[in-house]
């Protein structure tokens, strides 16, 4: 089992609208699937630039949605041109200029990141981000569309295209792996407590 | 992949409810994380289409591949190919329409702009071409006007972008504000394209604002405006008003001078999930609630809701309006189209037959696969 849905989507009539020049048709799908691009652009590029790149991916899609055969294929078709456009977004900027955002929390590398320190939320929340995204491929994008754009497992494999047992597994793995991560960072050298 | 419930690692997985679709007992880890992550969260940005979408071939690679097999023609192929991809991906600046058919701008106040060139307040002939975008900022307005068509103002904090402009139709795109529509041109000739739906003017004068989100609402002041997205239509009578929202399109229409228990219940109906408690409770309401003038609400509501539903709001709707000759019950339980459409007729809120002639001159050959979402109950 390649951990992909072989069925029709919910969604083929959408597409389907949108292959045929419906622009509504093609925002609702823009309205379904954003969070998803959003989440798989935010796995991989500085989160100031994800808004356009949302938009670029949505705009690259949109004239070569007639290319796509097989409809049913498009949750994954879209998730692959967002993959595409983060990388060449990497070809196309200085190694410097990367993750600039995260810098100073990421090098701190010393929140708590299940204590209550409210007053660090901001530079909490990147280093965690930073945490999530050091995880593999295959773990870092369910775990941002579940706990940052707040996607259930569900509406995650729907929106992939992947089967929910695949997504289930990633999910699991990777809060341990990110747990694993995040209690390096809480605990010294020494190993107190958090 | 198969679970296995003897498996420490499946079992652990299986009670993760909450960090599966965050049902059971809420981990407050997880909920600490997301809670700090929100941030980062996707804030849903309009989009914003280009007028002009190029279109990628279909059969591309069905010729490419043949035609790789033929040595003379494979170099060639190779060149033209590189060129193509060269061309297509390559940016460039696109330069400014200046010619073609344009519509009369006119500065009302503040600093409007098209692209990036401000239109001064004395300005008398400036030009809204096909493929400009008009935008207003909080302290400018603006007005469109086209001798066929008629007069659209546009509010402060609006993006409109001119997407055609010929004999049969003249439709521009609101991607974000509020318009104001006076048209005098035949009915169907002028469409507004907005993130969650078409709206499609049929003689009349009304008022479109679009959120941020995406989603709109309409107000008619004379005449009627049909509302579309993928086969889910609403009509807007004068007085009456629509909200359209980018996960499911118009809602049901009412007009404003209903109770406001009934305007309520319409928008508890518009935004529950069906065969839920709530959205019972708010057909209840809608029914008890009507008045004859309702009924547009009412013949609405017959495509929107279940077989046992729909029984319910004929009860209520042929007692406010007996059906004319040619309507039975079981054909309207059947969504029959004619029978609708006699029964629209006899409201008195203007002829479907405009709306008709809109749908075929815009969509003469429907998507096969969009005939579920027009049934949707």
């Amino acid at each position: 089992m390649n951990g992909v849905q072989e069925t029709g989507g919910p969604d083929d009539a959408l597409v389907r609208a949108a292959q045929h020049g419906d622009r509504a048709a093609f925002g609702l799908l823009y309205a379904r699937y954003s969070r998803m691009v959003h989440g798989i652009l935010l796995a991989r590029v500085p989160f100031s630039d994800v808004d356009d790149l949302v938009q670029d991916v949505f705009l690259q899609a949109l004239p070569r949605l007639n290319t796509l055969r097989e409809i049913s294929r498009f949750p994954g078709w879209l998730a692959s041109i967002a993959r595409n456009r983060a990388i060449d977004f990497h070809r196309r900027t200085k190694p410097t200029d990367e993750f600039d955002e995260e810098s100073d929390s990421a090098q701190s590398g010393t929140h708590a990141p299940f204590a209550n320190h409210s007053s660090h939320s901001s530079a909490e929340a990147h280093a965690i981000l930073q945490a999530i995204r050091s995880l593999p491929d295959a773990y870092r994008e369910p775990l941002i569309l579940r706990l940052v754009e707040g996607m259930t497992g569900p509406e995650i494999a729907a929106r992939t295209g992947l089967t929910h047992g695949s997504v289930r597994v990633t999910l699991h793995r990777g809060m341990q792996q990110l747990r694993e991560i995040l209690g390096r960072k809480a605990s010294p050298p020494t190993g107190g407590a958090l | 992949m198969t679970k296995n419930p003897t498996n420490p690692e499946n079992e652990k997985m299986l009670k993760e409810d909450y960090l599966w679709d965050a049902s059971g007992t809420p981990d407050l880890e997880i909920q600490r994380l997301e809670s700090l992550l929100a941030e980062f969260r996707h804030t849903n940005r309009a989009l914003v289409l280009p007028a002009q979408i190029p279109v990628a071939p279909r059969k591309f690679r069905a010729l490419l591949i043949p035609m790789l097999t033929l040595p003379r023609l494979a170099t060639a192929t190779a060149i033209l190919l590189a060129a193509g991809l060269t061309l297509f991906f390559f940016p460039r600046p696109k330069p400014e329409p200046e010619t073609g058919p344009a519509w009369d701008v006119a500065n009302l106040q503040g600093a409007p702009q098209i692209g990036t060139k401000a239109i001064a307040a004395n300005q008398t002939a400036a030009k809204f071409r096909v493929g400009q975008t008009l935008v207003t900022n909080n302290d400018s307005r603006a007005s469109l006007s086209e001798a066929d068509l008629g007069e659209i103002r546009i509010d402060p904090n609006s993006r409109v972008r001119l997407v055609q402009t010929d004999a049969n139709r003249k439709r521009i795109q609101l991607d974000v504000g509020t318009i104001h529509a006076a048209i005098w041109a035949p009915p169907g000739t002028f469409v507004v394209d907005t993130p969650s739906a078409v709206a499609i003017d049929l003689g009349c004068s009304y008022t479109l604002h679009v959120a941020p989100d995406g989603s709109g609402e309409l107000h008619t002041t004379y005449g009627w405006v049909g509302f579309h997205l993928l086969g889910r239509d609403s009509f807007i009578p004068a007085g009456a008003m629509c909200s359209t929202r980018p996960e499911q399109g118009p809602g049901i229409p009412y007009f404003e001078d209903a109770t406001p228990a009934f305007r309520e219940a319409i928008v508890q109906f518009d935004s529950s999930v069906e065969n839920s408690a709530e959205r019972s409770a708010a057909i209840a309401k809608i029914l008890s609630e009507a008045r004859a003038h309702d009924a547009l609400s009412l013949w609405h509501l017959l495509f929107r809701v279940n077989a046992a539903e729909r029984s319910q709001v004929y009860a209520r709707f042929a007692v406010l309006v007996p059906p004319p000759q040619g309507v039975t019950r079981p054909g309207i339980l059947n969504l029959d189209q004619s029978m609708l459409d006699l029964w629209w007729n006899s409201l008195g809120l203007g002829e479907i037959s405009q709306w008709r002639f809109w749908q075929q001159s815009a969509y003469p050959q429907p998507p096969p696969n969009t005939q579920p979402l027009l049934q949707e109950k």
